[in-house]
């Protein structure tokens, strides 16, 4: 079993120098304002509005802990966290010279080193900085607890490069594990060979391939036929977009109403783009897809798309959410709520799945269009269980960035005016307030 | 690593008249592909793990003191090299002779 390590990440593009960060530090572990106290400092240059920051980035191999001459310096393997002994550092600061980062320096008014020990895994420069330049990265924390058992999927899909649908079903596998009946209809998740062909699976789990129109009613049945025989087996679709809001709808929708028990994932990538890029219903306004072309009068899609996790919540499904890769941790949690929630009637995600073949983007910014499509809430992240009643936001949209931060990443936007830009804001204003409308809490239980 | 899958049945004893059941697992070499290659720095590497999470082929293979993709099945996409919040991963491009 192998151990990764929490890490605080510096965006130097949101930094404006303010310097909260540093006086916290000192406040935190001095309880003085004195910035010699502190254990991180951020260089501005004003003409340049150019941030550096010098911070101890807890290595993986310190060259800290191999200059002290005393023993003082020690990386726990622990929590990753170089600590500093101070009975038995003996002030030589050889370790200052060592460190390439300026992670561990000397604090002029008491002679002494000074270096970041992570508080005890809270730390408060991030949660003092006010423009998110400082980001706890958590990401270990999954690795230390889901990194050591077997991907499910064999190495190796034929899917795109950065492709965000093979990330969705490796870690959605690797959560739910192997008791479980696949559903793959038609589209990216079948078509990359997860299903497989002649005698061969890329699945270790059983793994069938439904019609687009008959997904949820298939795995209803496969549901059912575990009940009757008393085993306890999750029923998992990846269905795509077109298969989930379009052609498969029917289907799912009488078995939403019905409580089937299963979990219904749609990987949204905005269109048919196991076929082409064709148009499909929760292909957003504007964009451009082979179906709804740019050209001189054309502007891409002209209709918004369907708000299909709202749809699902109406049929009074058991739990419904949203998420986005780039919120791994969340998506984690909200898949342990779904596993719960299928053993009583059906729970029903909606994953964000940016789509750099089809919407004309470099692979590499996969992970940041999911981010960014949700900081500019445009993919809001929720969760809605049903004996709750209520809509409740994972992310905070409060504080959130205009539109055009996201749209301009990505190719398939790239023709759009200012008249068109303007629209998608208020679209998603709009959309922000309507789920507020949802968060009254209202409990109630079913009479039978 | 823990193994996770099982065989649901004995295979062997599938009749070969009835419709087909995948039993084989395939795997497919992707690193075929790959126009560029990630090279991580290890003195700059601190395991904090988000390329294993970002990884789409969850090809991230853990070492002592750090992490790097297996070249086996890396498409060499380039998201751990962006994600990486330490710069610690460089994409290199493949060069014929290499």
């Amino acid at each position: 079993m192998g151990i990764g390590y929490n890490t605080i990440a510096f965006h130097a593009d949101k930094c404006d120098g303010c310097g909260k960060c540093v006086t916290e530090c000192a406040r935190v572990h001095s309880q003085t304002d004195n910035p010699a106290h502190s254990r991180i400092h951020v260089a501005w240059d004003d003409k340049a509005k150019w941030a550096g920051l010098a911070l101890c980035r807890q290595c993986g191999e310190p060259d800290c802990v191999s200059a002290c001459p005393a023993g003082a310096l020690v990386k726990d393997a622990y929590s990753g966290v170089v600590f500093w002994d101070e009975n038995r550092c003996v002030d030589c600061h050889l370790c200052t010279l060592a460190c390439g980062y300026a992670g561990i320096v000397c604090n002029p008014e008491t002679g002494r080193v000074v270096k970041c020990d992570m508080c005890n895994q809270d730390p408060a420069c991030v949660k003092a900085c006010p423009r998110e330049a400082l980001e706890f990265k958590k990401g270990a924390q999954l690795f230390n607890q889901w990194g050591d058992l077997e991907d499910l999927v064999v190495p190796g899909l034929s899917s795109c490069l950065g492709c965000n649908s093979e990330l969705v079903v490796r870690h959605t596998l690797r959560r739910i594990g192997p008791d479980t009946v696949v559903a793959t209809p038609p589209g990216c998740v079948a078509g990359v060979g997860a299903v497989g062909v002649n005698g061969i699976t890329s699945l270790k789990t059983p793994v069938f391939h439904p019609l687009l129109t008959n997904t949820a009613s298939m795995l209803a049945g496969a549901r059912r036929y575990y009940n009757r025989i008393g085993r306890d087996v999750t029923m998992l679709a990846f269905g795509g977009d077109g298969g989930t809001a379009d052609v498969g709808f029917q289907s799912l929708s009488g078995a939403a109403e019905r409580g089937e028990q299963m979990i219904y994932l749609c990987i949204d990538n905005e269109g048919y783009m196991n076929t082409g890029v064709q148009r499909s219903g929760t292909t957003p306004y504007g964009s451009w897809t082979s179906t709804t072309p740019v050209g001189k009068a054309l502007k891409g899609k002209t209709r918004d798309a369907k708000p299909m996790p709202l749809i699902m919540v109406m049929h009074g499904c058991e739990y419904v959410a949203t998420a986005s890769t780039a919120y791994m941790d969340d998506y984690y949690a909200k898949l342990d709520k779904a596993v719960k929630a299928a053993k009583h009637g059906m729970a029903y995600i909606h994953i964000f799945s940016p789509c750099p073949t089809g919407w004309r983007f470099p692979p590499k910014l996969l992970i940041e269009a999911a981010r960014t499509a949700v900081q500019a809430n445009l993919v809001p992240l929720w969760e809605y269980e049903h004996a709750k009643g209520d809509i409740e936001f994972t992310y905070s949209p409060e504080h959130h960035i205009p539109v055009d931060e996201y749209l301009k990443l990505i190719g398939k936007y790239r023709h759009l005016d200012q008249e068109q830009v303007d629209y998608i804001q208020k679209k998603a204003d709009r959309n922000i307030a309507q789920l507020n409308k949802f968060t009254l809490h209202q409990e109630i239980t079913t009479g039978g | 690593m823990k193994k996770q899958a099982k065989k649901p049945f004995d295979t062997s004893k599938i009749p070969d008249n009835l419709c087909p059941i995948a039993t084989v697992h395939a795997e497919l070499k992707t690193g075929d592909w790959r126009a560029e290659r990630p090279v991580v720095d290890r003195e700059k590497c601190v395991k904090c793990a988000t390329c294993w999470v970002y990884c789409p082929t969850q090809c991230i293979q853990e070492k002592p003191n750090w992490f790097e993709a297996d070249l086996t099945i890396c498409k060499g996409c380039g998201v751990c090299a962006h994600e990486c919040p330490h710069r610690a991963i460089s994409m290199i491009e493949e060069a014929e002779d290499d």
